[in-house]
């Protein structure tokens, strides 16, 4: 019976959410995280008796068909790219991004990643770097004897040097957008790397040009809310149930039939 | 003599493909823009003999049969994303995809766009807008889908206006039980269904999906009645058959 099968695919389907929905809980506090979402599709259909076949040779034809279908099958787990909550951390180096962009980061194989994470650090030699010691775009480098650090809404990073009274402008945080963010592809870290489907990165300042603005000493939560996550599991976990008790009626049949001859 | 168990290996056979169809909704609980089946039965009469000797007719033996599946086209529950290329139809209409195998129509509205820039849906097939496929720049971004489905993005260097993308090209079937499953939630329209521009039938709302519309609770409870009928039917062939046995049994004891 086809009906195993089927409920088979739907109980896998489900294991995957409940993969996908368990991720974006393990990732609740990671900053700059954005949830993921699974999506299905139907599968194949047997077109038992096959809508429009000629039923006479007056020309009836057949209004409805027999379809059977094959079951479900994950068609992907799209990221969902809404903003998470600004939280104030007090930190000088931590960023937060209001509205579009990406932090544009220099991986060591010296090809970009893009992150929403602005968690930065200093490195020895005064650069900021992310929380893995690579270099954030177009690379700033703070004088060791500076103080006051700030960074404002468009990104300029400035510092008071000893000696003078006037904050120095150290440089320009780069912020990055694509035509579709859900199509960027996660490598790990917080990071998003560019792929076919998200389009070419396109750098630009905060502030201006439908950029969002950067707020200093502040970071971005994740997006997941512990509420929806914990319905969509329910319902995982229940539509898994079901499948399987599909199984079960599936088997009842088939052992009714095979006790048939005594 | 054998009407009573091919009789009930009738309603066996249509049980199995009822439950068949319950089993597929069931796995597509969770599948955006599905819509659930339903088989129906019809009676099936076995012509009776014609021949004119016999003393009294033969009785009409009626077997069943699955005619048809139908579909349930009431929408799901529309459920928001967040996902500005997530597009849920609000009314009765349909999006118009453009695939290898011709014009195909779905409620899934999760679109994604392609490295041409252009919209398509999660396999892959273009969407289609008024004017043929929808396509974006690379410099867009800000993209708005409103009610009506037109497409509006904001260029990179051009951040004041709105440029047009086009506009989701929405359809609607004078009968839509004629359209067939082509599966990954597509529907396909047979030759003679020709789609009919929905016009104000049907909003569209971004940023939401359109979710399956099973209903558990009525395809558990239809599972319950299909596995219990069955094991009845069963349960009555086996009696026949015990009938049968006891009457060979009986009638050829012969007296010592």
């Amino acid at each position: 019976m086809r009906a195993l099968h089927t409920a088979a695919t739907g109980m896998i389907a489900q294991e995957l959410n409940v993969q996908v929905i368990s991720n974006n809980i393990a990732n609740m506090r990671t900053t700059g995280y954005k949830r993921q979402r699974a999506e299905f599709q139907d599968l194949i259909y047997e077109h038992v008796s096959r809508i429009g076949t000629q039923t006479s040779t007056q020309g009836n034809i057949l209004p409805v068909g027999i379809d059977l279908g094959g079951g479900v099958r994950t068609a992907g787990t799209p990221r969902v790219m809404t903003p998470g909550t600004v939280m104030p951390t007090g930190k000088d180096l931590d960023v937060a991004i209001r509205g579009d962009g990406f932090f544009k980061i220099l991986m060591p194989d010296g090809t970009f990643a893009y992150s929403r994470d602005g968690s930065f650090e200093m490195d020895a030699q005064g650069r900021i770097v992310t929380a893995k010691g690579n270099v954030v775009q177009p690379g700033i480098t703070i004088p060791t004897n500076a103080s006051a650090v700030t960074i404002n809404a468009q990104g300029q990073v400035s510092a008071t040097v000893p000696g003078s009274t006037t904050p120095t402008v150290l440089g320009q945080l780069t912020l990055t957008r694509f035509v579709n963010q859900a199509g960027l592809l996660s490598i790990g870290d917080n990071l998003f790397t560019e792929t076919p489907a998200s389009g070419t990165a396109q750098d630009g300042t905060a502030n201006s040009d439908g950029y969002g603005d950067l707020l200093q000493a502040n970071l971005e939560m994740a997006n997941v809310e512990a509420v929806t996550e914990i319905s969509d599991l329910i319902a995982a976990q229940r539509a898994y149930e079901m499948n399987a008790k599909v199984i079960t009626a599936t088997d009842q049949m088939l052992s009714a039939t095979s006790n048939m001859m005594r | 003599m054998e009407n009573t168990l091919l009789i009930g290996l009738s309603r066996q056979i249509a049980l199995q493909r009822e439950l068949d169809v319950v089993a597929n909704n069931v796995a597509n609980m969770n599948t955006t823009g599905y819509k659930a089946d339903g088989a129906i039965f019809e009676e099936y009469l076995m012509p009776t003999a014609q021949a004119a000797g016999f003393q009294g007719a033969d009785r009409r033996v009626s077997y069943v049969q699955d005619r048809a599946t139908w579909r349930d086209f009431g929408s799901g529950p529309i459920r928001p994303t967040g996902n500005p290329l997530d597009v849920a139809i609000d009314g009765d209409a349909f999006f118009v995809v453009q695939t290898p195998r011709g014009e195909r129509y779905t409620r899934n509205g999760a679109f994604q766009i392609n490295a041409q820039g252009e919209l398509v849906t999660n396999t892959g097939d273009r969407v289609v807008g008024d004017g043929g496929p929808i396509q974006f720049q690379t410099t867009d971004n800000s993209i708005s889908i409103n009610p009506d489905g037109t497409i509006t993005a904001r260029e990179g260097s051009n951040s004041r206006n709105d440029s047009a993308r086009g506009k989701l090209r929405l359809v609607r079937f004078d009968n839509v039980q004629q359209l067939q499953k082509d599966s990954t939630t597509l529907f396909s329209a047979p030759a003679g269904a020709a789609p009919q521009e929905a016009g104000t039938r049907a909003r569209v709302k971004q940023g939401s999906i359109e979710q399956s519309n099973v209903h558990s609770v009525i395809e558990m409870s239809r599972m319950i009645e299909v596995t219990r009928t069955y094991t009845q039917i069963t349960a009555m062939m086996q009696q026949f058959s015990d009938l049968r046995r006891s009457a060979v049994e009986k009638l050829a004891e012969v007296p010592a």
